[in-house]
């Protein structure tokens, strides 16, 4: 299976189906030139291999290896399936670790939000690189004699970005870092016994080896021997040592020795297999140096697949088994993307007062309810005004209230302001002015007769008129000068409101 | 029995069902439709009604300010009598005296169903004991309105005017 050449070749171990209430990851990895996927799928604690794709290539090919996969790529949040988490199906990324530098610290057992400054402080004294261009993530482990050990996961930032560049368009939920995987296919797969304390895993590639500690059943450290499984076997059968086993042994004894063992033999050393004969020679090379080497064959039993899944297949697909298997469970992961790539389902998670259907909902609701307060006040608020005023007067007060109130409005439009009128007509006049006659009626403008000793008079007696209130049109119909004496006689009209008006006659008009 | 039933004949059945639920729904829609504005219809009678009654503040005092009494009308033979009483009574109370008061006859019904009647009064008296008389005009509470006034000042006393002064009444 893991032979696959460069296009994309699939072996389909079981049905690919997607049944509700059952979880279905999709992990992708990157290992030594070549990229493996795996779907597995958990059903009442038992997993299956759904499918297993592998092809020749490096992360910048990711993208496409993961439409081959049938994953959808560039596909907006809200699509139910393919990337991210649809509730069935996750989706996982697995990071090379091998562009990540481990560092174990012990910092004091003080509260958790202290330790991140303290661990930040401890582990940017370690990196080779400013902080700035360094991005790190850390995990708490055991305690010890009040000190609590750290694993410390930094890797540059500009190559984080770049992986999330890759792996954006299919959209996993999780980036995990493979190291991780290789203790979990460990635990699962390999025969891992977490009562056995803590131990370390090797992983071999073709041109390296990785050397994890697992403590606590979690990836506590790692570190990688140039060694791979090429040059081991180069030239030597299997059991024979060579120059070369004999210096990958000192090596891996070497890294324990980092990892704070005082002694080779004091940790167990498991070297995942695909049980041939060759890992075996590795292996005995392993116990020949005084490690406590041991071999951890795939256990096939642990998984099922349609058709059989043979010891090579599932040592072939341990990373990308290892993260599916990660993806399937919420746990505590070393998370180094987390300030750099955010997963369309986390972006989805919202209140659900901020959906579109929920919002929709509770307009709905609103104008239902508005219609019903709006039908109800107004059914109601008659027969409660109504009440309220016959408890206060009958019937017939009301109607005759109603009655009254028109009538008197009627009588206030009719009743012109005759004080008012001579009132404004003898404070416009002055001396020289004399008045012989004033005339008031109703549809006729107001008509003032006298006599005035010069035109002048006259003239500031109209003006006067004009800045009365409700006074209007004031003219002078006639002044000519008396034959009989000095003075000038003169008939001045205006209108007064609206009583005077053409047409308001009897009826009259509002004059307020 | 449901089960026997093909899935056609299901969805004819669902269609059915939501039709015969649409026209109940919109029966009772329409006669609740039909409720309401009978109820709006109720509530801006109501209204108009209140708004009759409770004019505000500010109006109610510019109304009193110009009819501060009123009575409602009577029948003509009795309004007419109340009316002149008093018109000669508010004369007398300004030192007026009048020639004999004028009944004019009653005019046509007006929309709101009263007739106008109108009374003529002639008097020589002083300017001032006319404006005491304006003054205290509006309170006859039989007064509709002055229809008609001529004022005419005596050539050589000017404080003697003649009054001619026509008012009007409702009545019913």
């Amino acid at each position: 299976m893991h032979d696959e050449k460069p296009n994309a070749k699939s072996v389909k171990l079981a049905p690919d189906r997607n049944i509700r209430g059952w979880r279905t990851a999709v992990a992708i990895s990157q290992e030594a030139g070549r990229l493996n996927a795996v779907a597995v799928q958990r059903q009442a604690g038992k997993f299956e291999i759904l499918w297993a794709k592998s092809c020749e290539g490096n992360q910048s090919k990711l993208g496409s290896f993961a439409a081959e996969c049938g994953l959808p790529i560039d596909q907006p949040p809200n699509v139910s399936v393919g990337g991210g988490i649809d509730g069935d199906r996750v989706v996982v990324a697995g990071f090379n670790s091998a562009a990540v530098a481990f560092y174990r610290l012990w910092v004091p057992a003080i509260k958790e939000k202290d330790i991140e400054a303290v661990v930040r402080l401890q582990a940017e004294t370690l990196l080779p690189l400013s902080a700035e261009q360094v991005e790190l993530t850390w995990r708490l482990g055991r305690t010890r004699d009040g000190e609590v050990a750290v694993t410390v996961a930094a890797a540059r930032k500009e190559r984080l970005q770049e992986f999330v560049e890759n792996v954006r368009g299919f959209g996993p939920a999780k980036i995990l870092l493979d190291y991780e995987g290789i203790v979990k296919a460990w635990q699962t797969f390999f025969g891992g016994d977490l009562n056995e304390g803590d131990a370390a895993v090797v992983n071999m590639g073709a041109r390296s080896t990785q050397v994890c500690l697992v403590e606590d059943g979690r990836l506590s450290n790692a570190a990688v021997v140039d060694i791979g499984a090429d040059e081991l076997l180069e030239g030597g059968g299997a059991g024979e040592q060579t120059e070369a086993t004999e210096g990958f042994a000192r090596d891996v004894a070497s890294v324990l020795k980092l990892f704070g063992c005082a002694e080779p033999g004091e940790l167990p050393v498991f070297v995942l297999s695909d049980g041939g004969d060759a890992m075996e020679g590795i292996v005995s090379s392993l116990k020949s140096a005084g490690l406590d080497a041991r071999e951890s064959p795939p256990l096939l039993e642990q998984l099922q697949a349609e058709g059989g899944i043979s010891a090579e297949e599932l040592y072939g697909y341990r990373v990308p088994i290892g993260l599916a298997m990660m993806g399937l469970e919420a746990g505590t992961e070393l998370n180094l993307f987390e300030q750099l790539y955010r997963p369309f389902k986390e972006e989805e998670k919202k209140h659900w007062a901020y959906s579109l259907k929920a919002a929709g909902a509770i307009a709905a609701v609103t104008l239902a309810l508005l219609v019903i307060v709006s039908y109800a006040v107004d059914a109601a608020s008659p027969g409660a005004i109504e009440k309220r005023l016959k408890a206060a007067v009958s019937d017939a007060d009301i109607s005759a209230l109603v009655q009254r109130q028109k009538l008197i409005k009627t009588v206030a439009a009719e009743r012109p302001d005759l004080l008012e009128v001579l009132n404004y007509i003898s404070s416009s006049g002055s001396k020289g002015i004399l008045l012989d006659s004033v005339q008031f009626k109703k549809g006729q403008a107001v008509s003032i007769t006298g006599q005035v000793d010069n035109p002048d008079l006259l003239y500031k007696f109209q003006e006067s008129l004009l800045t009365k209130k409700g006074v209007k049109e004031v003219e002078i119909q006639n002044a000519a000068k008396d034959p009989k004496g000095d003075k000038f006689k003169f008939t001045i009209t205006f209108h007064y409101k609206n009583f005077t008006k053409k047409g308001t006659g009897i009826s009259g008009i509002s004059g307020i | 029995m449901l089960e026997r039933l093909s899935d056609r004949d299901k969805r004819a059945m669902k269609i059915g069902l939501i039709c015969a639920a649409g026209v109940v729904f919109v029966w009772l829609g329409a006669k609740w439709v039909g409720h309401w504005r009978q109820a709006r219809r109720s509530l801006a009678e109501i209204n108009a009604k209140l708004e009759i009654i409770g004019v505000d503040k500010t109006r109610q005092t510019a109304l009193a300010s110009i009819v501060p009494v009123f009575e409602m009308p009577q029948k003509e033979e009795t309004q007419k009598f109340l009316f002149r009483n008093k018109l000669n009574e508010q004369l007398k109370q300004a030192g007026i005296n009048s020639k004999p008061l004028q009944v004019l006859p009653a005019g046509k019904p007006r929309q709101d169903g009263y007739r106008m009647l109108r009374l003529k009064c002639s008097a020589k008296c002083k300017f001032g004991q006319v404006l005491d008389f304006l003054a205290k005009l509006n309170e006859n509470p039989y007064l509709v309105g002055v229809e008609e006034m001529r004022l005419r000042c005596d050539a050589k006393n000017r404080e003697d005017v003649e009054l001619d002064l026509t008012v009007s009444t409702f009545v019913r």
